[in-house]
């Protein structure tokens, strides 16, 4: 009997604790496919033995099809996959922050406020943007931080954030702030290309980034998922509520305002790239919770790598399903993602959440 | 001997309310105390202050000689466990990643759960007779077990001294008494328990002594067959003194009045 416990016990320990491996190979072999057979998509078909025979040494593109692959497809790829990381991940911290599976970057007004720091930066700040994308992405920064830590300081009672306040801040915030970018508009000294970009933004556009642009959004993710990983755990504790957490030792101001600004960098990574996409980081983490349970440290990772997945996806569909005319993948989404929040807000109601 | 905590001359207010008033109390190892009175006279707040989340006004609450107010709450809670008297979790944590919590101040920032950790979380588990929940859904369960599991988030953080808030509260007789054997349990453990109650019937037995607070006299403390007499109840719980017959035929038969 005694032996049987113990054994049952060291199984036990070894399989809840892992990290999801098989889980995180699956996904990683899925989203190696997935981009083979996206480059290969689009207005221009290029067969895909053709790409592997480019990449294993042969010279098998025509000029063309390297340009369309290097300059116009795959900038676009990592594009969708680095918003796609961003948009889960920055869903997932906001969420374990509010205590609230429904928390997404665009529903709680953190992508609107990117949005208006975004515009600020190509309307009021012409010449600077125009010498680099920096600019943009730190006012993007800059007016997520704004935005969510307004809508937290609304949110709250008495320590808590219910749904209704949360929604309703979040989006009486987020209306204000995308519509203050048309205001911007206005104020437009280069007329048109402004507009253009801020109609992008305001649609949930993946446009075409260039290497540098993707270089710095890189950083900004690396920067992001690294400032997570001790947040992770830092969030199971905050899920038992504040007073509980403060009592087992979590700083929890500081957990807070650690995830306020991770959160922010990773919301205005994305819209820096595409803009307001909605849902993606209320969709991902939530499908993961129904497989992995709610354990942060678990779900990090994957949520992560299947959040770039799903925008890989999404945004691939957006792109060919009507070609040669394109669709905005916040369009997408946002068709996806809208019955599915209704769906969890109907759960919440009943107050059984996975 | 030194005690555990200590209280010296701690006032404490909500606001305007002073709810505690130089309260003069200690904690030795091995004691079993329950605190008694009636609603508002700061028996809650009392668990508070002994578990460092809330700072007297004026006074002194000191762990084993050092005042709270200048320990981390890490280290208070490596020797001090509260467990509340509600928990809400918004995900479905299963039993054994909510009692892990307990581990919280124990860990470092990077570095993971190790050996020892699982040791006293099982440990934890197998003592509040939770280890065949360990899987099971934290929300799911009922309210019985989620109070042992709770439990079981504190004795992970394995403390010299347990605070439990109301633990009887919304159980049925039989979970009461299976409270009562842990209690006894836990004490034979080794471990100092400091315990809330609303139901006075549960005391006696159990606990080595009362603490009787109440909203406008100084707190009273004493044996339970001291202080659980009508004539000294009456004056704390403000009832009419014709309802002293069914007090004590309570306190003397519970079993017919929980039931």
């Amino acid at each position: 009997m005694a032996k049987e416990v113990t054994a049952e016990r060291a199984i036990y320990m070894s399989t809840q604790h892992r990290r999801p491996y098989w889980l995180l190979a699956m996904l990683s072999v899925s989203i190696a496919l997935a981009v083979l057979v996206a480059v290969g998509m689009g207005a221009v078909h290029v067969p895909v033995w053709l790409l592997v025979r480019q990449v294993t040494g042969g010279e098998s593109l025509s000029a063309d099809q390297r340009i369309i692959f290097l300059s116009i497809r795959l900038p676009r790829i990592v594009a969708s996959l680095l918003v796609g990381a961003a948009l889960s991940v920055s869903g997932l911290l906001f969420q374990g922050l509010f205590r609230n599976p429904l928390a997404d970057p665009y529903v709680i007004g953190s992508s609107g406020g990117a949005v208006l720091g975004a515009s600020i930066g190509v309307f009021l700040l012409p010449p600077i943007s125009a010498a680099g994308f920096s600019t943009t992405a730190l006012l993007a920064f800059v007016g997520a931080l704004g935005s969510i830590t307004l809508v937290y300081w609304l949110a709250r009672v008495d320590g808590r954030t219910p749904v209704v306040a949360l929604l309703l801040a979040g989006f009486a915030v987020s209306t204000m702030l995308s519509y203050s970018s048309y205001f911007l508009e206005v104020l437009d000294r280069d007329f048109g290309t402004g507009m253009r970009v801020l109609a992008s933004w305001l649609h949930g556009t993946i446009a075409q980034p260039t290497w540098p642009q993707l270089a710095i959004v890189t950083f900004m993710l690396a920067i992001g998922l690294a400032g997570s990983v001790p947040l992770a755990r830092n969030l199971n504790t905050l899920a038992l509520g504040e007073e509980y957490a403060t009592h087992l030792g979590l700083s929890v101001q500081q957990t807070r305002i650690a995830v306020i600004v991770i959160g922010s960098i990773l919301t205005a990574a994305a819209v820096a790239l595409g803009g307001l996409i909605s849902f993606v980081g209320l969709i991902v983490p939530h499908m993961l919770r129904m497989v992995l349970g709610p354990d942060h440290v678990r779900l990090l990772p994957a949520t992560a790598l299947s959040g770039a997945l799903f925008l890989l996806v999404a945004d691939t569909v957006a792109r060919t399903a009507i070609a040669p005319a394109e669709l905005p993948v916040g369009v997408l989404t946002a068709l996806i993602g809208g019955p599915f929040f209704l769906y969890l807000l109907r759960k919440t109601k009943q107050g059984v959440m996975p | 001997m030194m005690p555990l905590i200590e209280f010296a001359h701690v006032d404490f207010a909500y606001g305007t309310r002073n709810v505690i008033r130089d309260l003069d109390a200690r904690v030795f190892e091995n004691q079993c105390i329950a605190v008694v009175g009636p609603n508002g006279a700061g028996k809650t707040t009392l668990l508070r202050l002994a578990a460092g989340t809330l700072a007297p006004a004026y006074g002194e609450v000191s762990l084993k000689g050092r005042d709270l107010q200048l320990l981390k709450q890490r280290e208070i809670a490596r020797s001090v466990a509260f467990v509340p008297q509600n928990v809400e979790v918004p995900f479905s944590f299963t039993v054994e990643q909510f009692v892990e919590q307990g581990r919280t101040p124990f860990l470092k920032l990077f570095s993971g759960l190790c050996g020892a950790d699982y040791e006293a979380m099982r440990r934890a588990m197998e003592l509040t007779d939770t280890w065949s929940l360990r899987s099971r859904v934290f929300n799911e369960l009922s309210g019985g077990e989620r109070q042992r599991v709770k439990i079981a988030l504190g004795l992970a953080q394995q403390p010299r001294l347990l605070l439990l808030d109301e633990p009887m509260q919304h159980l049925d007789i039989g979970r009461q008494f299976e409270m009562i054997d842990l209690i006894v349990l836990l004490r034979r453990e080794g471990i100092a328990i400091v315990a809330s109650m609303h139901d006075l019937a549960l005391i006696q037995g159990t606990f080595s002594s009362v603490w009787l607070m109440s909203r406008d006299e100084p707190m009273r403390q004493g044996a339970p067959e001291e202080i659980l007499q009508p004539e000294v109840l009456e004056v704390a719980f403000n009832y009419q003194p014709h309802h002293r017959h069914r007090l004590m035929e309570r306190m003397r038969n519970p079993m017919e009045y929980a039931l």
